[in-house]
């Protein structure tokens, strides 16, 4: 799977992929146990309530616990970078809505799927595996934006598959929902579907 | 204009469609056929066995959506439409697997692509595995009805910016390209054809199939999740199914048992390999769920000086087969290249950044253009595919390793896709992985890509085409089913999609599903008519 690989990483392919599986196996072995080992650790494991944020208005959360939603509002501000708005009041908002509609998109990722960025939530909520192999020493709720902009660099830069992986997951979850979402199409100079199409299309009238 | 809605107008009259969501107690059903999947094979299937006048159930697991849906928005689809709300993966995470989830399967989000199943391919089915009845003469007719069928023909639009730069790049460099044939029918070329045709001019499934089989008493029942087939005395008695929720995700207390004298399973690469082991059916020579194959995709971004616009216009028009065949069809990997659509939320998935850089590349989105190649994975020994197998809920799940035959086709597909786009006057070129700068010349890029390192999750992949799993084949010792979809070892069951080719097949994959499910449902119809 590993092949050489030279390019400005330097290492020799060998020690590559004896470090990768050992620590492959490793991530995968403590991944298995982390959810359990959250839950008994009290980490928040039931999904967040509609209070859990400041303004994700009535929405109800059925997968991100109040943990996940703390470690979010860290690494939005990094991952959506300058898309978001300055003044803090939006800035917040943006942020909670950003969040609740990553929820709504994970309900439908089934069972298998939401297991395995369960598990790696928790590995990023739980203070030990926190510390450990995201190296992002302070809680989430102080960590600062440079700061998580730095954990997102070494899981995207690591030679180790399965933190590029979870960087991976991260960003995607959260690029999807933030790009996606009508209100921030400007930022990508979409227009959004043709107004005359729309105008013509029996789905798009609204009837009395 | 397409405008008159077929499915409201059929829901309105006397089709019978349940949503399970609805049911309000376990049920028992019977017909002389099952169908599991509804999408190019299990709708083909249904309407020939309806109209031959079998009676017909229709099982899918996904609900049904129609027009009245599709309105042009990527979450809503992305969510309600694809398979895990488009999250699918293989095993490790490296391959991103798009693949329809909905009535009409991957029909029904599909960017409406339709080749015959080149002959190369079909040639090395016939000497490999001994399909010698599935020469391209013998199938010749079964295309050509097919396409009448779904309206499949060269798009004779212009083609979209996006699209004209594979053409422009081509014709620089001196390499062939060809205009895409589309099922399509009075298409209005708004760019929508992957979140749900709004205008009802993609003749998939959805639009085709199912409502003939509809029309001729067939029932559909959807939101329904196919658990298990069950054996009795050397044959499928039954199969059991769920209902879910109206969320689509969420399992019901509601079981449905379906009885049939034949079951056709149609439920995709991943999901008929994945029913099939949940059943525990005979697979005396290990072969069910293996050889997996998926086209992996890599692309290549170019930002162009005029307005590309790549959200807007037919997603697929031109492609490229200069590499596809070239160094034979054994030979090193080839690869056919195309052109993706780029809206925000496909865009920002598929570009692999955060921050600043991601802000800026989604900027340049209406001066975004993107190629891929589709590697022609199988037909080496060094490209034994992937496999399927079952994860602790019952739910299956692809192991595809990418072995080093595969990365030196990719590497080189990075090369092609690069050179081309700079040949067409890109202005920068990155390349999706982990490690692309964006390029500003192709001499830059050739030095960079040829000491990249080809590593899982560094380079990006993606994949829209799954094959393989139930593979046909003459031989039981190589195979799960023979030329005609039939189980080698159970006598009434059969199975109609695209997890019975043996190989990929170098092409978007509809239309040799189409024809091959013509086919085998014609022949089965006759079986059971007899």
């Amino acid at each position: 799977m590993t092949q050489p690989s030279p390019g400005d990483h330097g290492a020799p392919a060998t020690m590559d992929r004896r470090s990768f599986l050992r620590t492959g196996l490793g991530g995968a072995v403590l991944l298995g146990g982390i959810s359990l080992t959250a839950g008994l650790m009290g980490c928040a494991t039931a999904p967040a309530r509609n209070s859990d944020t400041a303004t994700a208005d009535d929405y109800a959360f059925r997968f991100f616990t109040r943990d996940d939603i703390v470690l979010f509002e860290a690494l939005l501000p990094a991952i959506i970078g300058p898309g978001l708005p300055e003044a803090p009041n939006d800035r917040r908002q943006q942020i909670d809505r950003t969040i609740a509609r990553m929820d709504a998109g994970v309900v439908q990722f089934g069972s298998a799927n939401q297991n395995e960025l369960r598990q790696l939530f928790d590995l990023l909520n739980f203070g030990p595996t926190r510390v450990t192999l995201a190296r992002v020493w302070p809680s989430w709720e102080h960590v600062s934006t440079t700061e998580a902009n730095a954990f997102l660099n070494r899981w995207r830069t690591s030679r180790v598959g399965l933190f590029n992986k979870g960087y991976m997951a991260l960003i995607k979850v959260t690029n999807v929902a933030f790009y996606g979402y009508k209100d921030n199409w400007p930022l990508s100079g979409y227009p959004g579907p043709p107004a005359w199409a729309m105008d013509a299309l029996p789905q798009f009238r609204t009837r009395a | 204009m397409a405008l008159m809605d077929r499915i409201a107008q059929g829901l309105a009259g006397d089709w019978k469609v349940t949503d399970a969501a609805t049911l309000t107690e376990n049920q028992t059903l019977e017909a002389d056929v099952v169908v599991v999947g509804t999408g190019a094979g299990g709708g083909t299937t249904a309407e020939i066995l309806a109209r031959a006048g079998l009676s017909v159930i229709m099982v899918e697991e996904g609900r049904l959506y129609y027009q009245k849906d599709f309105k042009m928005d990527e979450l809503t689809a992305y969510a309600s439409l694809y398979q895990d709300g488009m999250s699918r993966v293989t095993r490790d995470g490296a391959i991103s697997i798009l693949q329809g989830r909905c009535v009409g399967g991957s029909t029904t989000v599909n960017w409406t692509s339709s080749f015959r199943t080149p002959e190369p391919t079909l040639n090395h089915w016939a000497d490999h595995f001994g399909l010698d009845d599935l020469r391209p003469d013998i199938l010749k007719p079964w295309f050509d009805g097919r396409e009448q069928h779904h309206n499949i023909a060269p798009w004779a639009v212009a083609p979209n910016v996006n699209n004209d730069v594979l053409r422009q790049g081509c014709e620089k460099l001196g390499w062939s390209w060809a205009v895409i044939p589309r099922n399509v029918k009075g298409c209005w070329n708004l760019g929508y054809c992957g979140v749900g045709c709004p205008t009802n001019a993609k003749q998939g499934a959805l639009l085709t199939t199912i409502p003939g089989a509809l029309d001729h008493r067939a029932q559909l029942i959807h939101g329904l999740r196919a658990d298990r087939l069950v054996m009795a005395q050397g044959r499928i008695d039954r199969l059991l199914a769920t209902a879910l929720s109206a969320d689509g995700v969420t399992p019901r207390n509601i079981q449905v048992e379906l009885k049939a004298r034949h079951f056709v399973v149609a439920a995709s690469a991943i999901g008929s390999p994945g029913l099939l082991l949940r059943s525990e059916l005979p697979d005396p020579h290990n072969r069910l769920g293996k050889r997996t194959f998926l086209h992996p995709v890599n692309a290549s971004l170019a930002e162009m000086p005029q307005q590309v616009e790549p959200y807007y216009g037919a997603p697929q028009s031109i492609y490229s087969d200069e590499f596809n065949f070239r160094q034979g069809v054994d030979g090193p990997a080839g690869f056919k290249m195309e052109v993706p659509p780029l809206h925000p939320a496909l865009s920002a998935a598929v570009m692999p950044g955060h921050g600043k850089q991601q802000a800026s590349n989604m900027s340049k989105l209406p001066k975004l253009q993107s190629v891929i190649a589709l590697i022609r994975d199988g037909f080496h020994s060094d490209s034994p595919g992937g496999q399927v197998s079952l994860q602790d809920d019952g739910s299956p799940i692809l192991d595809y390793p990418i072995s080093d035959y595969l990365w030196t086709g990719m590497r080189e597909a990075f090369m092609k896709m690069t050179e081309l786009q700079f040949a067409a006057g890109a202005r920068r070129v990155q390349l999706m992985h982990l490690d692309s700068p964006w390029f500003t010349s192709w001499a830059d890029a050739r030095q960079a890509i040829a000491k990249l390192p080809m590593t899982p999750h560094r380079v990006r992949l993606f994949t829209a085409h799954q094959m393989g799993g139930c593979g046909m084949g003459s031989k039981p010792e190589q195979s799960v089913v023979n030329s005609f979809g039939e189980h080698h070892q159970v006598a009434n069951l059969s199975v109609h999609d695209a997890s019975i080719f043996p190989t990929s097949i170098g092409a978007n994959p509809q239309l040799s599903v189409y024809a091959l499910s013509a086919r085998n449902s014609v022949h089965l119809a006759a079986r059971l008519n007899a």
